[in-house]
């Protein structure tokens, strides 16, 4: 009776799969893409998560596009021009560029977006970020816009480039914050055919784009929540491209024929970071709930130096992300290209030169019990370690560093936290000895130097506590310092300050890894300094294989 | 009635005890700054006081007694509700009742079916082993369903997807993209081919369960006395179960369909993130991982009233199989 039940199964399953549709030779070119998310929102306004953006790259244009290697190109607008005070700026918009529906995109909604960013403070980016600046602006009749700021900056192009050209007709007619904006209407390589979330986002090619037409008919994304169903449908041949796998995946795939694994610094290059809380009492943010419960010892930059001194980094990316990734110097990762100060020459791994520098500083241990205490022999060196639970990296991370601090006399108390309730007990709360976390970099270094000035602790985004006039005097400098050269010598000359102060440890940068067919699609773009299969870029390029 | 009220309390000041901030929902970027956050609180509503003399629950934060009670979130939240209104979302900004809708339908249609061919697969096992308890047949039977009972959910689907991967059965999502377009009949096959595996894996782990209680309700029921009484007037075995036995060694299995079926409403969360079925379970998780209360109100207010249903209609059935039981 079993078998007869498992025969019924079987038959079942044949004439489902008999149900599955044929692929013609002439059948549209279809890319289909593995991720392991689906965008928060279509509403550019209202989108957190990264992956909205990627679609909103697809599907509208913005002034300028992203580079991989980190520059930026005007897209939209023939020229750009900056008046001698660097405050006004003059787009002329390319005429005869047209919208998914066949109407004119001109600068008339070029304006009436970037006026529709600056007047929604609900918008969490691009309203609280990208408009920072932005004092007016407006279209002319030949056909420019012309945009005000309130003072001149160095970065206009990254201010711009995630501010997507929504169309008037459409916008001017819905409610900015509930507009679910399903239809997506834009003008870009990409045009939204079909979106559920959580399952699929399908887009087909817009020939006519005034760049970049794609050579391919048709773009879908598939959300998959689980890493082994991701790494098994590509191998299976059920997606063409996968955006993201687990790192011990990764040998399994390589072997796989018609699978080809790349990796490389992810598109927003992100950063691990293990945060000493270096809250002074007399700093403590007290109206702002501040705590300030940190370790001393942590106050003192000798105990970071060993610290630093006694963390092999290299071990680290071998453990832990099994080779894929790269040391890491400050919280400018290697990824964000010339920003990233490669002259820095970082603390070697010498575990006898860390006890050396605790011993000269007083750090001894006069009980005998393996771990030394604070010169005045009041406090052992035993820190609390956090990190948030959702992270899958760090509780391997934490182990190692157990082991490698032990050597220099420093005991750790692992645990991991609710990342809300992590938030709630850092910043500006300040009751923790040393967290593992980490950030993701705008395209711009300014958003994460940010992170080190004193300005940003009352505000919740220091998790150390650092506080340097000289860094934050440099911040402001690099703000409004116009020439390129000029400003990244600003830029540079703040990570030394702040890896001469070992405020933070920086283990790694992590890598990104991607995977495609090569039996299905060629002209993917992998020779970059950064790498995103599915960026508009490698997505307007590739082609059929023949 | 009363319970869906205690629900309806419980719902709102549960999730608020968690600690952390919707508004921040876990973000950690630099580009966040403290007036977006701000502003996203008053968009919300977040920036009203609690309740009357609390302005936050975690941690505690004493308020003011003096508010309008009418200007607080509480108040704001019941009044809503009792429009039949479940808000907006915060994380996707859709209204709740909309995201809702779709993700019941999709767990509906895996746990119905699911649920459906355990029962019938279970009763039908469960039978038989019953019929020839103490043969080989029957220890094969228990044997086989112990070990399903027990297979942990997850570790069945992974093997089952990689299993169906490599026969080309479709591993992630309810339908395959494109497939809006087609006729309605082909749109039926390709859910059906994307139902499969989670459907069998959820079969799988449930019949297990429902073989052994019905088995063994099933004995109890053969071995009473009007059983034997049957047998002397020389029925059938078939008759015997049938007419006399069936009916009520059904009541212990009528009572485990129940609770199981009212806690699935809230999706079989592993099947779901195994199989990436988009159904009431990771919306749960998602929501709890973003704090997403209104979504949370509004899934745990759904489970309480499937649970209740999911009661009602079992208490239906013991009248309809045991006379005895009656509603009063």
């Amino acid at each position: 009776m079993k078998r007869k039940f498992l025969y019924v199964f079987l038959l079942l399953a044949l004439i489902l799969s008999a149900c599955g549709v044929g692929q013609s030779a002439d059948a549209p070119a279809v890319v289909r893409i593995g991720w392991g998310a689906s965008p928060d929102t279509l509403n550019p306004g209202n989108a957190i998560l990264a992956v909205s953006y990627t679609i909103f790259e697809l599907v509208y244009d913005s002034m300028y596009d992203l580079n991989l290697d980190g520059t930026f190109t005007l897209s939209i607008a023939e020229s750009a021009e900056v008046s001698d005070d660097g405050t006004v700026w003059t787009f002329k918009i390319k005429d005869g560029l047209k919208w998914h529906d066949g109407q004119p995109l001109t600068a008339e909604d070029v304006a009436f977006t970037y006026n529709l960013y600056l007047n929604t403070p609900e918008y969490p980016y691009l309203n609280g970020y990208y408009t920072t600046y932005f004092d007016s602006i407006e279209s002319t009749a030949n056909n420019e816009v012309v945009l005000t700021l309130t003072e001149a900056i160095p970065n206009i192009e990254s201010q711009l480039v995630f501010l997507y050209i929504l169309p008037k007709h459409v916008w001017e007619n819905v409610d900015k914050l509930e507009y679910e904006n399903f239809e997506m209407m834009g003008s870009g390589p990409f045009k939204m055919a079909e979106y559920v979330q959580n399952e699929f986002v399908r887009l087909t090619a817009n020939k006519e784009h005034f760049a970049t037409p794609p050579k391919v008919d048709e773009v879908i994304f598939q959300t998959f929540d689980n890493q082994d169903a991701l790494v098994q449908a590509i191998k299976t041949g059920q997606v063409d491209m996968i955006t993201e796998m687990s790192n011990t995946a990764v040998a399994n795939l390589k072997a796989e024929a018609n699978v080809e694994v790349i990796s490389g610094a992810p598109f927003s290059p992100g950063v691990t970071d293990i945060i000493f809380n270096q809250m002074l009492p007399e700093n403590c943010p007290v109206d702002e709930g501040g705590l300030c419960t940190g370790h001393p010892a942590l106050q003192d930059r000798n105990v970071r130096l060993a610290i630093a001194h006694a963390t092999n980094k290299q071990q680290l990316i071998d453990v832990i992300l099994l080779g894929l990734g790269t040391p890491g110097l400050t919280l400018i990762p290697d990824g964000l290209g010339v920003w990233y100060n490669d002259s820095l020459v970082d603390y070697e791994f010498d575990v006898a030169k860390a006890n050396q520098i605790l011993d000269d500083a007083g750090y001894a241990d006069t009980n005998g019990d393996g771990v030394r205490e604070t010169p005045d022999g009041s406090l052992p060196l035993t820190f609390r370690l956090n990190w948030p639970s959702d992270s899958i990296d760090t509780p391997r991370m934490a182990e190692l560093l157990t082991d490698m601090w032990k050597q220099i006399g420093i005991t750790l108390q692992p645990q991991a936290i609710d990342p809300d309730a992590l938030t709630a007990l850092c910043c500006p709360t300040f009751d923790f000895d040393i967290m593992i976390w980490g950030w993701v970099s705008d395209p711009d270094p300014s958003a994460l130097l940010y992170v080190y000035t004193t300005d940003a602790i009352p505000y919740g985004s220091s998790e150390t506590g650092y506080a340097n006039p000289r860094y934050d005097e440099l911040y402001n400098q690099q703000q409004v310092t116009l020439d390129f050269e000029e400003r990244k010598e600003i830029v540079w000359e703040m990570q030394k300050i702040v890896h001469d102060d070992v405020v933070y440890v920086i283990p790694y940068y992590a890598q990104s890894v991607q995977a495609f067919r090569t039996d299905r699609f060629t002209g993917w773009i992998t020779d970059q300094d950064k790498i995103e299969l599915s960026d508009v870029s490698s997505l307007v390029r590739i082609e059929p294989v023949k | 009635m009363f319970t869906i009220l205690f629900v309806i309390l419980l719902n709102f000041f549960l999730f608020r005890v968690l600690p952390g901030d919707p508004a921040r929902a876990g973000v950690r970027d630099p580009r966040l700054k403290a007036d977006a956050v701000e502003a996203l609180r008053v968009r919300f509503g977040l920036d009203k006081p609690i309740i009357n003399c609390f302005n936050s629950l975690n941690p505690i934060q004493i308020g003011d007694c003096g508010v309008n009670p009418l200007d607080t979130q509480f108040f704001i939240y019941v009044r809503n509700l009792l429009q039949g209104e479940l808000g907006f979302s915060y994380h996707t900004n859709r209204p709740v009742a909309e995201v809702l809708a779709e993700r019941l339908w999709n767990t509906v249609l895996l746990i119905g079916v699911g649920q459906i061919l355990a029962i019938i697969l279970g009763m039908g096992f469960g039978i038989f082993a019953a019929w020839r308890a103490r043969t080989s047949i029957d220890y094969v039977a228990v044997g086989t369903s112990l070990l399903l009972w027990s297979l942990p959910t997850f570790w069945l689907g992974i093997l089952l997807l990689f299993w169906g991967s490599a026969n080309g059965l479709p591993i992630a999502g309810k339908a395959t993209p494109g497939m809006s377009s087609m006729p309605l009949l082909q749109q039926w096959g390709d859910i059906a081919r994307h139902m499969f595996l989670p459907t069998l894996t959820y079969t799988i782990v449930f019949m297990g369960e429902y073989t052994l209680i019905m088995r063994s309700s099933l004995i109890d029921v053969l071995s009473e006395d009007y059983i034997l009484t049957a047998k002397a007037k020389g029925l059938s075995a078939f008759q015997i179960l049938k007419d006399h036995a069936l009916k009520n060694a059904m009541l212990p299995l009528v009572t485990v369909i129940a609770i199981n079926l009212g806690f699935t409403v809230a999706g079989a969360i592993q099947i779901e993130s195994v199989f990436s079925w988009p159904g009431l379970g990771s919306a749960i998780f998602e929501a709890v991982v973003r704090r997403d209360y209104p979504i949370l109100q509004g899934a745990f207010l759904l489970i309480a009233v499937a649970v209740i249903l999911a009661n009602f209609l079992a208490d239906l059935t013991y009248s309809y199989l045991d006379p005895r039981v009656q509603a009063e």
